[in-house]
């Protein structure tokens, strides 16, 4: 095969950037795939002629991740996030109406024109948004079936005018001192953009320049609060904060104007003639100052932020997530100077063992011992690993974490590395968080820029280098020695352990791996002692929980509560609630690896043990309401699809016990199951939770199990050939009511006219055409389509 | 040395040696199919698990991998854990495509190895053949004209055109080993002095002595008539078995050590206590009995024959006296008939060796059922495209030996070059693991052999990881990767070369490392390979 000089020549540069060890796989691999969109085959020949990585390891490992492509794609490509909240939410009609909007055949990825190529992806971890699509850079939330045309059109749009690329937020910080001028705060978490902060950020700046008031615009991390973003917060010397919910751009020049005198008289004149002219332009009389103004001190916003007290997420909303200085002003590395002064590493080790801090990735190992037998290892080399591979479907609170806080969270790694006697650092985030990699990225290079990272630690003779490796998309990489393995440019395939990987593990050697969350409480707990975070919690369960609040829940957001807070509280009270005329099924904690956890059991207590008590783990926090339209054979379903395909494929128990488990749920679900499959489920469960080799096998069937324990009568109606929640398609029909109007709303919308317009008619659904989109439901105005 | 306790029995092991070499320094046989000692554990199959009890927890671990420490507690041998090895077999069976043994041996109620034989007719290699038939059957040139072949009703070559004459061919075989001076012989295992009456000389009785001959059992038949052969005498004088034909059978039995007691009738001539008196175990095979034949030797009857106490032992209501065929129910087909007293010899055998009577379990096999077209090509691609053969002189003569090879060589080979050499096979049958357990879709039967002597079937792999060990720690430039992730994951060539470009030097060494059927390296005259290579129906 002759190849092309051009991708020769491209390959060696990355190869000579990159370096030629076998541990460069991934990066060279990423790099060409940014480059050519795919991989061609020639270009991995060359890498393997260039360098020490053998054809068999680049195979292996281009065939594992998700994020590589070996054919070429379409111009733009269409993610489709199949998170829990975008699955409960109707991912699959609206990857289906996407296909179709398209023309995507079936067993293809891109059309015939090659204009769009569609990727369903895990997870884009902007949950409350769902459901969830990302073009090209773009991220869409809330988009249903019925959306599909204007969301292709308006991005078509966008494209041609080259308005795709995204807002310019991610400037560097403001260089200077403490800002005592009045400030306008823009949450700018990945989430926050997907409903157009980036743009209003934009906006406001010139909008402020415009109207030529002094006023700092000003990015900070996420404000928690998804269910009501954009949220702008106006903070002016002297007075409370005002807050402004779900703004949109083009109301910037409006709140400016409401909030700010502009200096001179002729630009007061100015103001008062644009607010009249915006008034008529907008053709609304209802200015952001009274349709969005939000109350921070009492209605929903008080319930949602009343019971929530903040540590690894301390001075939410407020902070630049790249202003150092700020970051300094805020308490910033006070701990980790402490334990450069003041605390000798067994004294640190102390502090984390007191506090009672176990570990926030789903297993909950204590971390002071953890570090402790890290510590006791004698090796001239050691690592620190930050596991910022938050793979769980339906969980975004190490994003939010690192994209907001990436100071807090390097301090956390640092203290941990003094502690343990590691001078190597290293963050391994997801692929699919471009933004966090970017802030983490951009908040070493200031430490480093500043002496504080590299040969002296916060200017001291202690050495601590860090660096970012960034995953390739495959959820087992949370798993410690799967981890390591992919940093080493492996197939992400766990181990045996013993040996753990304090005794062995990255390039054989000490390694101490912990998650975001837990690091960023670190920080805390060595400015305030241990015993200040064990106060807080249960007997233990010490501390708070960061949990991503999504799903069938009036305000989903980002949520960080007390160890102990009861399932209820957080649904009802934070949460407000299930929206009205829902009833609340189940709460789905901690993933694929979690449970289902009924209704009737929504006073158990967030901690460790409640949690595994009644069959759910807590995971590393994510949190999906479901509703009584949410069927729990098609949860199971949905998660053990997500495990079967994540499997890393090396062990029995779970590369093959978890589509046994699915086949049989798929039987389940067509209506096909039989009474001795509920037993064989059961069984079959069981054998795959105790004889899998790591984590992920062994907590692969919790949501068969948990689901089995509790809607065990949702599975016998099934084997009955009825779905009680009309969500599986092979079990329902749609029919259209009494209620119909003929107001040809439905037959306009159906993808397929499957209904024959009959102005001032009943309609009706013809059934060997329609596909079960749901989209007559959604439209109809009159409540006339049912689901039977 | 590091003292564990394995199923509460204490043993020392080396430090740095697993549960597993513990196990086997116990002679406990904790089954492995990744474990190769000189590749190390892979912890891949998960079929050597056991349950460990250490520093207050338990857990379930594979035990070729898990070092062992001092004090930890394991349990091997308990219902518990046998039932998570069954599974991790089950679960791999449920992803196997491919046959241990073909439909015709699965049919056969004989055993006999057909394939192999068609093999090794098409090789011209008849003693071989013969020595095939004999392991199977007592009486092979009275089956090779007489058998209903309920073998060639499943043979696959249906689906193409005919099925392949397996009864013509085995006759082949028979006549062609009687037809030598010293017509080949079964081989007897090493005398165990243990005597066995066997009553009636029919296709029963007859199968059942040459059983227990075959295994040392000494063995005396005795029969009312005066020549041996029961209702196959029927035959005889009905003018549908040439006699001499009978006449070499039992030469061959007599030559095989079988005594034969004509023209007596046990019971009448001689009392069954004598019998019992003077042989280990008795075996009633005389046909349809009355009630008063019952009487008379002293069994309890039903209203079809002699009552069976234990279908699975044969035994009848007195002890030591065991009963099959239509002495129990008519059994109306020869080969059933003959089936019966094999099987009911294997129990005996059984009992003759203290254990507890009972029959052999059938061999494991697994199976892909109805095969798919592009399935059947494969297959096909193997095996000569001629129309069935029959013979040019007439069904009296039989194959020529050309004929035979032709015929042979329509054979598809649609079983397991590895069955009985498998230990997915094998410990599938030592665990009793059901094959069927799982509803599931079949993948597709794929078979990559380009075009050299490498064959990989990729349906058979169990992803050990044993292979892509091997190549990856020699000259191989190529070698096998895992490709792709979770249920899909296959072992294959990078780059999408062919498997066979992967292992370029250490092709045999896989092959021979292999824990299933696999990888397999031909010699060039394997009919296997039939004809792709040669040409159809050479040799």
């Amino acid at each position: 095969m002759s190849a092309d000089p051009l991708i020769l020549q491209f390959v060696d540069e990355t190869v000579d950037r990159l370096g030629s060890t076998k541990d460069a796989v991934i990066p060279i691999l990423q790099a060409l795939q940014e480059h050519y969109r795919y991989l061609p085959e020639p270009a991995l020949r060359r890498v393997c002629e260039r360098s020490q990585i053998t054809p068999a390891q680049i195979w292996g490992i281009a065939t594992f991740y998700d994020q590589f492509r070996h054919k070429p794609v379409g111009k733009h490509i269409v993610h489709v996030c199949h998170g829990t909240a975008c699955h409960v939410t109707g991912a699959d009609r609206v990857e289906e109406s996407l296909r179709r909007h398209l023309g995507i055949q079936a067993g293809e990825d891109t059309d015939p024109e090659g204009q769009f190529t569609i990727e369903p992806v895990a997870c884009l971890g902007c949950c409350t948004l769902a459901p969830v699509v990302k073009l090209d850079q773009v991220t869409k939330g809330m988009v249903e079936t019925e959306h599909v045309p204007t969301v292709i059109r308006e991005f078509l749009e966008a494209h041609a005018q080259g308005m795709d690329a995204g807002g310019s937020t991610e400037h560097p910080a403001g260089e200077g001192g403490e800002v005592t001028g009045p400030e306008i705060r823009v949450g700018l978490g990945s989430c926050c953009m997907a409903k157009g902060s980036d743009r209003l950020f934009d906006e406001l700046h010139s909008a402020a320049r415009l109207v030529g008031v002094s006023v700092n615009v000003k990015r900070v991390g996420c404000v928690g609060m998804c269910h009501r973003t954009p949220l702008v917060e106006i903070v002016q010397p002297g007075q409370a904060s005002r807050f402004y919910a779900a703004v949109k751009p083009n109301e910037a020049r409006q709140l400016v104007l409401e909030n700010f005198r502009p200096p001179s008289l002729w630009r007061r004149v100015a103001r008062t003639a644009a607010r009249a002219v915006d008034r008529v332009l907008l053709e609304q009389d209802d200015s952001p100052t009274t349709r969005c103004v939000v109350d921070m001190k009492a209605g929903p916003a008080q319930a949602f932020l009343g019971r929530q007290v903040h540590i690894a997420s301390e001075h939410f909303g407020h902070l630049d997530p790249l202003d150092l200085e700020e970051y300094l002003r805020h308490d910033g590395f006070a701990g980790l100077r402490r334990c450069l002064v003041e605390f000798p590493a067994d004294r640190v080790i102390e502090e984390i063992t007191k506090s009672g801090l176990r570990g926030r990735g789903g297993a909950g190992f204590p971390t002071g011992p953890k570090w402790k037998m890290v510590q006791g290892t004698a090796n001239d080399t050691k690592y620190v690993i930050c596991n910022g591979d938050e793979g769980d479907p339906g969980a975004f609170m190490d994003r939010m974490l690192l994209e907001s806080f990436p100071f807090r969270i390097i301090e956390g790694l640092a203290i941990s590395a003094l502690a343990t006697g590691a001078t190597e650092g290293i963050f391994y985030i997801r692929r699919e968080y471009p933004l966090a990699v970017k802030r983490v990225q951009a908040a070493i290079d200031l430490l480093v820029k500043r002496g504080w990272l590299g040969d002296r630690l916060l200017g001291t003779p202690h050495p601590f280098r860090v660096q970012i490796k960034e995953g390739a998309g495959a959820f087992v990489c949370g798993e410690e020695t799967a981890l390591i393995a992919s940093i080493e440019g492996r197939r992400g395939m766990p181990r045996l352990r013993p040996p753990f990987p304090a005794e062995s593990g990255l390039w054989g050697r000490p390694t101490l791996i912990n998650n975001v969350e837990t690091l960023a409480c670190v920080p805390w707990i060595l400015r305030k002692g241990g015993e200040a975070f064990a106060a807080i919690g249960t007997k233990l369960s010490k501390g708070t929980k960061v949990f991503a609040l999504a799903g069938k829940v009036v305000r989903g957001g980002l949520i960080e509560v007390p160890m102990g807070t009861t399932i209820r509280e957080i649904v009802d009270e934070i949460g407000g609630g299930v929206p009205a005329g829902r009833r609340l099924k189940a709460v789905q904690i901690g993933g694929p690896s979690g449970g289902c956890v009924p209704a009737r059991l929504a006073d158990t207590s967030v901690d460790y043990e409640s949690l595994r008590e009644v069959g759910a783990i807590m995971g590393s926090g994510g949190l999906v309401v479901l509703d009584d339209t949410d069927c729990m054979v098609d949860i199971a379903r949905y998660f053990l699809r997500f495990t079967q395909d994540q499997s890393c494929g090396k062990c029995t128990f779970c590369r093959v016990g978890t589509r046994r488990m699915l086949d049989l749920l798929e039987l389940i679900c067509a209506g096909k199951g039989r009474p001795e499959h509920l037993g064989e489920l059961e069984k079959l469960a069981q054998s795959v939770g105790q004889g899998s080799l790591c984590g992920l096998g062994k907590t692969a069937p919790n949501p068969i199990v948990t689901t089995l324990r509790y809607f065990r009568d949702e599975y016998e109606a099934h084997l009955q050939g009825r779905c009680p929640s009309g969500k599986c398609a092979a079990l329902v029909h749609y029919h259209i009511n009494d209620r119909c109007t003929g107001c040809t709303l439905c037959a306009q919308q159906c993808p397929v006219d499957a209904i024959p317009f009959r102005a001032y008619e009943r309609h009706e659904i013809r059934q060997e055409l329609c596909t079960k989109c749901d989209t007559c439901r959604r439209v109809c105005p009159y409540g006339a389509v049912e689901v039977r | 040395m590091i003292p564990i306790t394995i199923d509460g029995r204490e043993v020392e092991i080396e430090e740095g040696k697993t549960i597993l070499d513990g196990a086997r320094q116990l002679g406990i046989d904790i089954p492995t199919l990744c474990y190769l000692e000189r590749c190390g554990p892979m912890t891949s199959c998960l079929v050597c698990v056991v349950k460990l009890r250490f520093n207050g927890r338990t857990s379930v671990v594979p035990s070729c991998g898990m070092k062992a420490v001092a004090g930890m507690v394991v349990e091997s041998e308990t219902p518990e854990v046998h039932d998570l090895r069954r599974s991790a077999l089950e679960l791999l069976l449920s992803d196997h495509v491919g046959d241990c043994l073909s439909p015709c041996v699965r049919i056969c109620p004989l055993g006999l190895n057909i394939p192999q034989m068609l093999r090794q007719v098409q090789l011209g290699r008849p003693e071989e053949a013969a020595a095939t038939v004999r392991a199977a059957l007592a009486l092979p040139a009275v089956l090779g004209r007489m058998c209903h072949r309920p073998c060639e009703n499943g043979c696959r070559r249906t689906a193409c055109d005919s099925a392949a004459a397996i009864r013509e061919v085995e006759r082949f075989v028979a006549d062609t080993n009687q037809s030598r001076a010293e017509p080949y012989l079964a081989p007897r295992k090493p005398a165990t002095g243990k005597r066995v009456a066997v009553v009636g000389a029919g296709p029963t009785g007859l199968a059942a002595a040459y059983e227990l001959m075959r295994n040392g059992h000494a063995c005396v038949v005795w029969d009312r008539a005066e020549t041996p052969g029961g209702s196959l005498r029927r035959e005889v004088e009905a003018g549908r078995l040439e006699p001499a034909v009978l006449e070499a059978e039992i030469r061959d039995l007599k030559r095989m050590g079988i005594e034969f007691r004509s023209g007596i009738l046990v019971g009448r001539d001689i009392p069954m206590t004598s019998l019992l008196a003077e042989f280990d175990a008795v075996f009633l095979a005389a046909g349809e009995m009355t009630a008063a034949d019952g009487e008379a030797l002293g069994v309890t009857m039903t209203v079809a024959g002699v009552k069976i106490v234990r279908a699975d032992a044969f035994l009848t209501s007195v002890e030591r006296v065991f009963s099959a065929g239509s002495a129990v129910r008519p059994v109306k087909q020869l080969v059933k008939a003959m089936a019966e007293g094999q099987m009911a010899a294997e129990a005996i055998g059984e009992f003759l060796a203290g254990h507890d009577p009972r029959k052999a379990p059938k061999p494991f096999s697994s199976v892909m059922g109805r095969l798919e077209k592009p399935e059947l090509h494969l297959f096909r691609a193997g095996a000569s495209p001629e129309p069935r053969v029959t013979p040019k002189s007439g069904g009296g003569v039989g194959f020529d030996p050309s004929e035979a090879a032709h015929e042979s060589a329509r054979c598809l080979h649609c079983d397991c070059r590895a069955a009985g050499d498998c230990r997915l096979q094998h410990y599938s049958q030592v665990y009793g693991a059901e094959f069927g357990r799982f509803p599931r879709q079949r993948r597709a039967f794929e078979q990559h052999r380009h075009p050299g002597r490498v064959l990989f079937e990729p349906g058979k792999c169990i992803l050990c990881g044993i292979c892509v060990k091997i190549a990856s720690e020699s000259a191989e430039p190529l070698g096998l990767t895992f490709v792709g992730r979770g249920f899909e994951v296959r072992v294959a060539a990078p780059l999408d070369e062919t498997f066979e470009r992967g292992l370029q030097v250490v092709a045999a060494e896989c092959a021979e490392a292999c824990p299933t059927g696999a990888i397999e390296v031909a010699a060039p005259t394997d009919a296997f390979w039939g004809c792709s290579n040669h040409g159809h129906g050479c040799r």
